[in-house]
């Protein structure tokens, strides 16, 4: 017999470890962009591999090779520990989500509290990081992405917290067992679903809350100063979040790995590539809102419905 | 707390080198300063050392997408001079070339203007079908940006029967196109969100800053040279000129679509009623000595050329003065308030062409001083400039 060690080896390293979610991060950029690009009426990533499929790593190792430029006037050691720090806040959270069964690699009761704690702390790096490339482009940038931290935060957390009320508890791999005992959030929780998805396009910081960014108004915002090794990170963690986003919808809502039919990690699949196309397809369907717009939107009407959710389901005692 | 921000003259939202340099005040524009002079490439001068043929080939490229209205105009002060009838065909010609380019020009303005917004599907759409009336143009002319169809006396390539059927096919799904872009742009909450409102110029400002064209039309000024002084084919068809009185970015917006519905009108008519006959007639190459001033709704707004003649085959002077350059002012004024995320929309919608304003004038900011150089004083203040700075 295989000793238990080595299984467990095999679970951090290969499956459902960091060989999968790497692959699985640069599958899903591929995906979303070339999803996007249907839509937009193009080919998208085409040449390398079949399909395209390997464009995402070999846009990484480009990067990789590229001329890595740190500013004279930047705050040195912030800027440079900001592409590392976000990549691996990016993929941590990744371990607490089940994906094999009902149990994540790493499961205890609270998690989702550390992994909203850590989405938090991903914006603000990101405000850390723009404020640090001292750039006047930057600056804006970082502080349009702390204000809109502040607009989705809260409704995001609260959309978070509706399933562990539904469950009783606040860990995840908790609430995806519920799941499979009673019936999937999503419908019991139908706007919270909604209100989710919406606060994780704002975090993901995709059209049309790619504010932060704005490549036609402030030059990449935020990004503009990072070149070479730091920006392949930083995109890197980028297509981590969208895993991570992706994979929230899935556990929190869509019952995770379990089915109608059996348990697995294909079902798990099926459902997070469905959640990757409804990303994809709001990404591909709207203007970018103005930041006044967003604050206003968040509070006037996220944050309500958020709050209505959790008070319906206190009233229909599920 | 206020900070100065440059835009440009190298930004991702600008396609040509402008600089402006913006106070604001909490993401919001409190003052505004434009810098011309990145793409000034002396077109007059040279103008003055060519031979008349000659200049409507430098005319064509003085802008890259309403080329076709900088040589109607250059050939009309020309034709003027001359003292010369352009025969009825070319005229109907030329007027549908005229429209064409115009809808070619919306279409693209669409696409930028969507892309300043964040809307990257819209432009995407817009500028595939552009590629439609592009390729209508390249049937007709061979070419798909500088067609090099107008010729002083008329035009050089004929509109043939069998085009015809192909340019109405083309037309029709245009228009059902640009309907289908009126339903996205009346009703697409962010686009609405992103224009109605902003970059305000009310009437009596556009009237006072000289707005020409579809700026000037979407604060409700019905400003028009096909209208207030027919030129070409306008005179005998049938069109009216569209204006809206929201004076903001969605104004200037529904101006341009409804303007590819007009202009596919023109087209049609136009195709319909072109009368038979030759197309060009031979002119001289000498002029005789005289001044004339053209003007011609370019898609951008009111295009004027003023020529000087003095009876050899080259100008004494020849004058441009491009849209964009006559709404510089109203863009200023609109940008005042605006907030910083706006700037990239409320720019695009002058639609800016900025190699076409730019004209040789230098400005000494420490003495006020304003003088004209030419290519030679030029040379002399690089040598010295270098000389001082490297001791070489």
């Amino acid at each position: 017999m295989v000793p238990e060690e080595i299984w467990i080896l095999i679970e951090i390293f290969l499956f459902p470890g960091f060989l999968f979610l790497f692959s699985l991060a640069f599958f899903t950029e591929w995906l979303d962009r070339k999803i996007v690009a249907k839509f937009q009426n193009r080919y998208g990533p085409l040449y390398v591999g079949p399909k395209g499929i390997l464009q995402p790593i070999a846009d990484f190792i480009k990067l990789l090779s590229k001329e890595d430029i740190t500013p004279r006037m930047a705050d040195k050691v912030p800027f440079r520990l900001i592409p590392i720090l976000l990549l691996t806040l990016a993929i941590t959270p990744l371990f607490c989500i089940p994906i094999m069964g009902s149990k994540a690699l790493i499961y205890f009761e609270g998690d989702l509290i550390v992994i909203m704690f850590i989405m938090s702390l991903i914006a603000l790096l990101v405000f850390i990081g723009g404020w640090a490339s001292t750039n006047l482009f930057g600056t804006i940038g970082s502080i349009r992405a702390g204000l809109q931290m502040f607009a989705y935060e809260i409704p995001m957390s609260l959309a978070m917290i509706g399933p562990a009320v539904s469950a009783g508890s606040l860990s995840v791999s908790k609430i995806v067992e519920w799941q499979i005992s009673g019936v999937w959030n999503i419908l019991i929780q139908p706007i919270g679903f909604a209100v989710l998805t919406v606060c994780l396009m704002a975090h993901l910081q995709r059209v049309p809350f790619d504010i932060p960014e704005a490549e036609s108004e402030i030059v990449g915002g935020w990004l503009v100063e990072f070149s070479g090794k730091k920006l392949a990170l930083i995109r890197l963690a980028n297509d981590f979040e969208l895993v991570l986003a992706s994979s929230l919808m899935v556990s929190l809502f869509l019952g995770g790995p379990y089915g109608p039919w059996y348990i697995s990690p294909v079902t798990y699949l099926a459902k997070f590539l469905l959640c990757v196309f409804i990303l994809s397809n709001l990404r591909a369907a709207f203007a970018r809102y103005r930041i006044d717009h967003l604050l206003a939107g968040a509070w006037k009407y996220l944050t309500p419905l958020a709050l209505l959710q959790i008070c319906l389901l206190k009233v229909w005692g599920i | 707390m206020s900070c100065e921000i440059p835009f440009g003259p190298q930004h991702p939202a600008l396609e040509e080198p402008i600089n402006f340099m913006f106070k604001i005040e909490e993401e919001r524009v409190i003052d505004v300063k434009p810098r011309l002079g990145y793409v000034h490439r002396g077109i007059e001068k040279i103008a003055e050392s060519r031979n008349y043929q000659q200049l409507v080939y430098l005319s064509e490229r003085i802008c890259g997408i309403c080329s076709f209205a900088h040589t109607l105009c250059y050939s009309q002060a020309v034709e003027e001079l001359l003292g010369l009838e352009v025969p009825e065909r070319a005229k109907f010609i030329r007027t549908i070339l005229a429209e064409m380019e115009r809808i070619q020009n919306h279409y693209l303005w669409l696409g930028l203007t969507a892309k300043e917004m964040g809307f990257e599907t819209l432009f995407m759409y817009a500028w595939r079908d552009r590629e439609t009336i592009i390729e209508m143009l390249d049937m007709i002319s061979g070419k798909r940006v500088n067609y090099g169809v107008n010729t002083i006396g008329g035009v050089r390539r004929d509109i043939a029967e069998s085009m015809i059927e192909r340019i109405e096919r083309s037309l029709e799904h245009l228009e059902k196109r640009a309907e289908y872009y009126t339903k996205v742009c009346t009703k697409d909450p962010s686009i609405l969100k992103r224009t109605v409102g902003v970059g305000i110029l009310r009437p009596r400002e556009a009237r006072a800053l000289c707005a020409v064209g579809p700026t000037a039309r979407a604060s409700g000024i019905a400003r028009d040279v096909r209208a207030d002084e027919p030129y070409a084919a306008y005179g005998e068809i049938p069109f009216k000129v569209v204006t809206y009185r929201g004076c903001d970015v969605a104004s200037r917006m529904y101006v341009r679509i409804d303007e590819i519905k007009e202009s596919i009108r023109i087209i049609r008519y136009a195709l319909k009623n072109m009368p038979e006959g030759p197309i060009r007639v031979k002119v001289p190459t000498r002029v005789p000595e005289g001044e004339a001033i053209s003007r011609v709704e370019a898609p951008r707004g009111e295009n004027l050329h003023f020529l000087k003649s003095n009876g050899t085959d080259k100008p004494e002077r020849w004058k441009i003065r491009a849209p964009t350059l006559a709404n510089l002012p109203s863009l200023c004024r609109m940008l005042i308030g605006v907030n910083l995320a706006d700037v990239p929309v409320v720019i695009a919608g002058i639609d800016p062409c900025i190699a076409c304003a730019e004209r040789v004038a230098l400005i000494d900011v420490k003495t006020k001083k304003r003088e004209i150089w030419d290519g030679k004083d030029l040379w002399r203040y690089a040598n010295e400039w270098y000389r001082r700075k490297y001791g070489f």
